[in-house]
């Protein structure tokens, strides 16, 4: 396929706040997982990798008004959404023609949460907020930027934000945009934290992707947003950049609601079909930014594709979830964004916490090492469902 | 770009299921809130795997079986869902637990289908179809950004099938929290429904398709200007003139606050053509134009209708605009 510019991008998470903190987090090693400090919850047992802004300091940040009552979703992604635009350099009334796809689940649960034992007695305005369905969330955090050519919301769990980043590659493809801004956005909730808790899945320890002791996820929150635009756009706009979205693919598991097939099959395929698409060899890969979640189920079978599609000689490989937690619908995008900070700066993202290896399981990179230049970035998102979305992001040659 | 076709269609509704009765001898309800007609789930599931299901599952397999078999496709090339509130039942379930019992003692089972894409997940699994799979969830036009998303990657060549389903349940607390927003059990308007439409799309031509899909359009409605320049973009691209839409399908319920989005482009563009509406039949619901267009393609297939327009435009200013045309 022809290759999509990358001409702005914004991210939240529990590693930084922007871009530039986000950087330093990465090539630090720095990790974002804690004790709950923003969610209200009695699991104070279990670490998370939370956004480390509350309710009011965003609101602050971004200058909105204090009395509406905005989730903690939204306010997470337009500050995401914000960093994303002004690197693109589209304001206002230049967004007329741009489409916005975001990915997310639980949308604006955390209030639905604070609201539904009131319910009925609630008012009309309370009501508007709780019926908290996903379209509600990606109005809330496009609001005030802009009138969109048009808004979507993309919904499949934890690979969410990675298909909105698909949707909108599409649309490019087509003919049927010229900018599109992807991306995906999570926030905390205890509808989820108790959910992913009653399957048993999360580590009451920081997250240890890839190690043989590992015990589960920690949960995280944040937002990322990619704008995506076609090379004719980025050029008449003088945007154009050398980082480019080149390749996608999106297959299906169909093996199990939460659980991933033994051999990965979803992940495989994925995996294939975004090589495929991009016209590269697994050879052309130089570092891959694995889902690695930490559950024992996921890290082995996604161990077991990424040796199915590169053999025994893979690429470097790190779950940068070690660092942010899962960020659950907006991992994909916010690891796109580290994808592409890895490209700018030429360094492989840390796996921390790993100290035993598995059982003919992934070695992740633990620290750093020499490697040649970085021209290729798989990264993978995979969702319950076995919704397994892949995506290859390059550096073009000045 | 090669014809993309409604070849099959398939519905569960507050009319009969499974079946296109609605025509001829349809269910007229007074109720403002009304439970689809289940069929019975067992002839297409077995019941040992329909007990661990969700009544918004066990629809969803059920209509897209049926035109699994209808097609004689059995892994169709994507599976593509829009659903505004997915297990809504199981979300409601899993936030009483939360209310009552706090942080413990929750069911995983709840959580499993609480997330928006457990239909589509649950249609690959159960048919084994590893193929493209995605969920659209974005109120009153999931569906169609399901059909667009599927149009898309026809017109790219990326796949020549698509198994395309708009999916919504309703419960009595949510309908009753959605009352007070204005959007459905209001005096005068039409039922509170459910929804489970499953549809294949497919380039192979043939006489037994339902009608050609020439074109889909999901934009934000900003004005009536807008509308009117979308449509003559989506006219252009489908090859047919205004002048060839002699029929309009839209989406008035009774809700003036509805029926008000359609009235200024039915006066000024289409004043001279026959409207048909369906959620008189249908019930309100945020897929509810899933089942306008699984209407309007058996409806098109019936009586013979060259080109039709199927409108549905929501109060959240987001609007779509499909063209039918007979083949």
């Amino acid at each position: 396929m022809e290759p999509i510019y990358i001409t702005g991008a914004g991210v939240v998470s529990a590693i930084g706040i922007g871009k530039e903190e986000t950087l330093a987090s990465l090539q630090s090693g720095r990790s974002g997982i804690s004790a709950i400090k923003y969610l209200s919850s009695s699991h104070q047992d279990l670490p998370v990798g939370e956004v480390q802004l509350s309710h009011e300091e965003i609101i602050e940040r971004l200058g909105l008004d204090a009395t509406k009552p905005y989730t903690r979703a939204a306010l997470i992604g337009k500050l995401a959404l914000k960093e994303a635009l002004t690197d693109a350099q589209l304001y206002g009334k230049s967004l007329d023609e741009v489409h916005f796809i975001s990915g997310t689940t639980v949308g604006g649960m955390d209030r639905r949460e604070l609201i539904h034992a009131q319910e009925p007695g609630c008012d009309r305005d309370i009501a508007e907020i709780a019926t908290h369905n996903c379209a509600t969330c990606t109005e809330m955090i496009a609001e005030g930027f802009g009138d969109f050519a048009s808004m979507s919301t993309v919904s499949t769990a934890c690979s969410s934000a990675t298909n909105a980043i698909i949707t909108g590659a599409n649309m490019l493809r087509c003919g049927l945009a010229e900018i599109v801004v992807v991306g995906g956005i999570d926030c905390l909730t205890l509808f989820h934290l108790n959910g992913f808790n009653s399957l048993m899945i999360l580590d009451h320890q920081p997250c240890r992707p890839f190690d043989q002791n590992r015990a589960g996820l920690n949960l995280g929150e944040g937002a990322a947003f990619l704008v995506l635009e076609t090379a004719a756009s980025a050029q008449k706009r003088g945007t154009k950049t050398n980082l480019v979205l080149s390749g996608y693919g999106n297959k299906c598991d169909a093996f199990h609601q939460t659980a991933s097939s033994p051999n990965g099959e979803g992940a495989f395929l994925a995996m294939r079909e975004a090589l495929d698409s991009a016209g590269l060899k697994p050879s052309d890969i130089q570092y891959i930014n694995a889902h690695g979640t930490g559950t024992p189920n996921n890290d082995e079978s996604e161990g077991k594709a990424i040796e199915r599609v590169f053999g025994e000689n893979y690429p470097p490989v790190s779950s940068t979830k070690s660092l942010t937690g899962h960020t659950t619908s907006a991992s994909g995008s916010i690891e796109a964004v580290f994808c592409l900070l890895a490209l700018e700066h030429q360094f492989l993202p840390l796996n921390v916490n790993w100290e035993v290896p598995m059982e003919q399981g992934i070695i992740p990179v633990v620290k750093p090492v020499p490697h040649p230049e970085i021209k290729n970035i798989l990264s993978n998102a995979f969702g319950f469902g076995g919704n397994c979305s892949s995506l290859v992001f390059s550096k073009m040659d000045d | 770009m090669e014809k993309v076709y409604i070849q099959a269609a398939e519905q569960i509704s507050i009319q009969n299921p499974l079946s296109e009765e609605w025509m001829d001898n349809p269910i007229v309800y007074h109720e403002p809130f009304v439970k689809a007609v289940n069929p019975a789930f067992r002839e297409y599931i077995s019941p040992n795997e329909a007990r661990r299901m969700g009544n918004l599952m066990k629809r969803a397999l059920v209509t897209s079986l049926k035109v699994l078999k209808e097609t004689g496709i059995d892994h169709p090339d994507a599976i593509i869902t829009g659903t505004s509130i997915g297990s809504l039942d199981y979300t409601e379930k899993l936030l009483d637990t939360l209310v009552e019992n706090g942080e413990e003692s929750l069911s995983p089972i709840y959580f499993m289908q609480s997330t928006h894409n457990t239909v589509s997940s649950a249609i690959s699994i159960y048919t084994a179809t590893h193929s493209y799979n995605t969920t659209y969830s974005h109120g009153g036009v999931s569906f169609e950004l399901a059909l667009k998303d599927a149009w898309m990657q026809l017109y790219l060549g990326q796949i020549s099938n698509a198994l395309v389903g708009g999916h919504d349940e309703m419960v009595e607390s949510y309908f009753e929290l959605l009352k007070k927003t204005g959007y459905v059990g209001v005096e005068g308007m039409v039922p509170c429904g459910e929804c489970a439409m499953s549809m294949m799309l497919n380039k192979q031509a043939s006489s037994e398709n339902l009608c050609e899909l020439a074109g889909v359009s999901v934009f934000r409605t900003k004005s009536l200007a807008n509308i009117r320049k979308q449509l003559a973009l989506l006219a252009e691209k489908a090859g047919i003139n205004l002048e060839e839409i002699q029929t309009v399908m839209t989406g008035v319920n009774g809700n003036p606050l509805n029926d008000s989005l359609y009235q200024p482009l039915l006066d000024e563009l289409f004043s001279n053509a026959k409207h048909l509406s369906y959620k008189q039949l249908f019930g309100e619901n945020y897929t509810a134009s899933a089942l306008g267009l699984y209407a309007a393609a058996h409806l098109v297939k019936k009586q013979g209708i060259p080109v039709m327009l199927f409108v549905n435009c929501t109060t959240n200013r987001d609007c779509s605009l499909i063209i039918l045309k007979g083949i």
